[in-house]
């Protein structure tokens, strides 16, 4: 009797420790930092409660508007972006062409670079007086003179897209791939002899039939761009004048200045809309199935 | 005929594009490690190693301490990651238990949160427990941050193993954990190996937490520690960036092009399975 007791428990040893190490570094933190958005807590000033205090100042400041503003925008051209680009660079990853494994290892490569350090490189491109992306525009006579990517608001959130799809774009392309190479090649290989051509059989067959992995991608995507941080930090510190600081940047620097309730309360209104998404995530990406 | 010469031409043409977009900016870190001045695209180039010599000789810049930081916290986390992770994938597709859908599902939706949520109350945990600027203070919310994905491959790649395999070794006497480790994992051995490789780039990548929870070369990682690449006369030293960029990159370059066919399947295995 016993026995039998404990061998129904024994299966949830073996989840233990992953469940250990998730409630303590990832859930509790979450919540701790939900309690301490409800506190006036600034370093070496007394610690009380504050209530809704916090969030009343960060729905006042317009700098924090301003952040969420910028991190929806960036969202909504970004995300397109990877994914047009990923999904062109997964069809002709999907064709028969030579040395098609080294190209698909070239793709990976930027995904594979830690993001600052490519951030670095792409600070070096858009340097003002002697970047590669000045040198370009002046050979090929596309701009009168240099342009100040990284000093203008527009210049800044151009810089910022590029590089992050630059980054993001191979993700893109390696699960769409996967979701192509799961295509029937009978089905391609029918239009074909039916004379379509390569873009109706793109646009006709292969398209619908992607849509699962695209609402994977694309959701994926959102979430992970939701939180950008990295590449701004490196870019443009969330210059000029907050035009590229996301949610994350804008309660990274409270939390960097001791003002650990309000970059709680900032960051508080940064995961329930995240969270929104990924219910959504959940919801239409079938994964309950998976579980099952 | 006629149309299918343009095809492939215009297949070669936009190989060469992805193989241009994807690489350029490398070319272009590895050009300038190797000159005097950042300039050189309108001065002259002055070929110099002087970079490099900087970077790996000058102690006060501190890259060799990043870099073996980076080196230990990735290889660390990745190791306990992909244990930690076997063992619940093995409870989840191979034993009877309640709410597997619900551990699966509770894990994915936490790790889809904004790391920057956790950020302050991990400063403080650390600090009180006096972790701040360890390697420690990385690798424990590193493997908790990593697990999620981690336990989604595995379990993918589990529940592929027939289970007739487990039931055989059960009647010749094994108990679960010899069934896990000796049966299990080593059929399992590419998906465990893709599942490490994944955890690793995502533990070396990582930047907020070792921006937050570290403070100078005893823990910073090479990606903070580019980051903050300070010169030592205050300028930004572009040729000693480029030179540690490049010395970074070259050995995660090669890690993609040999083991590509791996990352691609544990990226799939993460993303599509459902």
């Amino acid at each position: 009797m016993k026995k039998r007791f404990f061998s129904s428990l024994e299966p949830y040893l073996f989840v233990a420790p992953l469940a250990l190490f998730v409630v303590f570094f990832v859930f509790i933190p979450i919540l701790g930092t939900v309690w301490s958005s409800f506190y006036s807590d600034v370093t070496f000033l007394e610690r009380r409660f504050s209530f809704l205090q916090n969030y009343g100042a960060l729905f006042s400041d317009p700098g924090f508007w301003k952040s969420l503003r910028f991190t929806l925008l960036f969202i909504s051209v970004a995300v397109p972006l990877e994914l047009i680009i990923g999904t062109a660079f997964a069809v002709v990853l999907d064709l028969e062409i030579p040395l098609r494994g080294l190209l698909r290892a070239c793709v990976l490569i930027p995904w594979a670079i830690p993001s600052a350090i490519s951030a670095r490189i792409w600070e070096l491109i858009y340097n003002y007086s002697f970047g590669l992306a000045n040198f370009l525009l002046a050979k090929t006579g596309l701009a009168r003179g240099p342009v100040n990517w990284l000093g203008t608001d527009f210049g800044a959130f151009a810089a910022v897209t590029a590089a992050d799809v630059w980054k993001t774009a191979p993700f893109v392309a390696i699960i769409v791939l996967a979701g192509l190479q799961a295509v029937p090649r009978d089905l391609k290989l029918q239009a074909k002899i039916d004379r379509a051509n390569f873009a109706q059989v793109f646009f006709k067959v292969t398209l619908p039939l992607l849509k699962p992995v695209l609402v994977v991608a694309l959701l994926f995507r959102t979430i992970d761009s939701l939180r950008i941080f990295d590449v701004l930090y490196v870019l443009t510190h969330g210059g000029p004048g907050g035009a590229t600081a996301s949610v994350s940047l804008y309660a990274y620097k409270y939390f960097l200045g001791g003002d650990f309730g309000y970059g709680s309360a900032a960051s508080v209104a940064l995961f329930l809309v995240s969270f929104a998404l990924s219910c959504l995530c959940v919801k239409y990406s079938g994964f309950t199935e998976a579980a099952s | 005929m006629k149309e299918e010469t343009l095809v492939s031409a215009l297949t070669f043409a936009a190989a060469c594009f992805m193989a241009v977009f994807s690489l350029a900016p490398f070319l272009y870190m590895f050009a300038t490690s190797f000159s005097a001045s950042p300039d050189y695209l309108t001065g002259g180039f002055n070929f110099t190693l002087a970079n490099y010599s900087d970077v790996l000789g000058v102690r006060s810049l501190h890259f060799l301490d990043y870099l073996r930081n980076s080196l230990v916290v990735s290889f660390v986390s990745s190791a306990a990651t992909v244990l930690l992770a076997s063992l619940a994938a093995y409870a989840i597709t191979r034993l009877e238990m309640k709410g597997k859908a619900a551990i699966l599902l509770f894990v994915l939706a936490v790790s889809m949160f904004p790391q920057v949520s956790l950020i302050g109350y991990l400063f403080r945990v650390m600090t009180e427990l006096d972790l701040i600027n360890t390697r420690t203070a990385l690798v424990l919310p590193y493997i908790a941050w990593i697990l999620p994905l981690a336990l989604w491959i595995l379990v993918s790649y589990f529940a592929q193993i027939p289970k007739e395999l487990d039931r055989a070794a059960v009647i010749d006497g094994c108990t679960k954990w010899q069934v896990l480790f000796k049966v299990l994992l080593p059929v399992a051995l590419p998906g465990i190996f893709s599942t490490a490789l994944l955890s690793f780039i995502f533990a070396f990548n990582e930047f907020l937490f070792a921006l937050m929870l570290t403070t100078d070369y005893q823990s910073r990682t090479i990606p903070v520690g580019i980051a903050l690449f300070q010169g030592l006369h205050g300028e930004t030293p572009w040729g000693q960036i480029m030179a540690a960029s490049t010395l970074t990159t070259l050995p995660i370059l090669l890690f993609t092009l040999l083991f590509q066919r791996h990352i691609v399947q544990g990226l799939t295995r993460g993303a599509v399975k459902g």
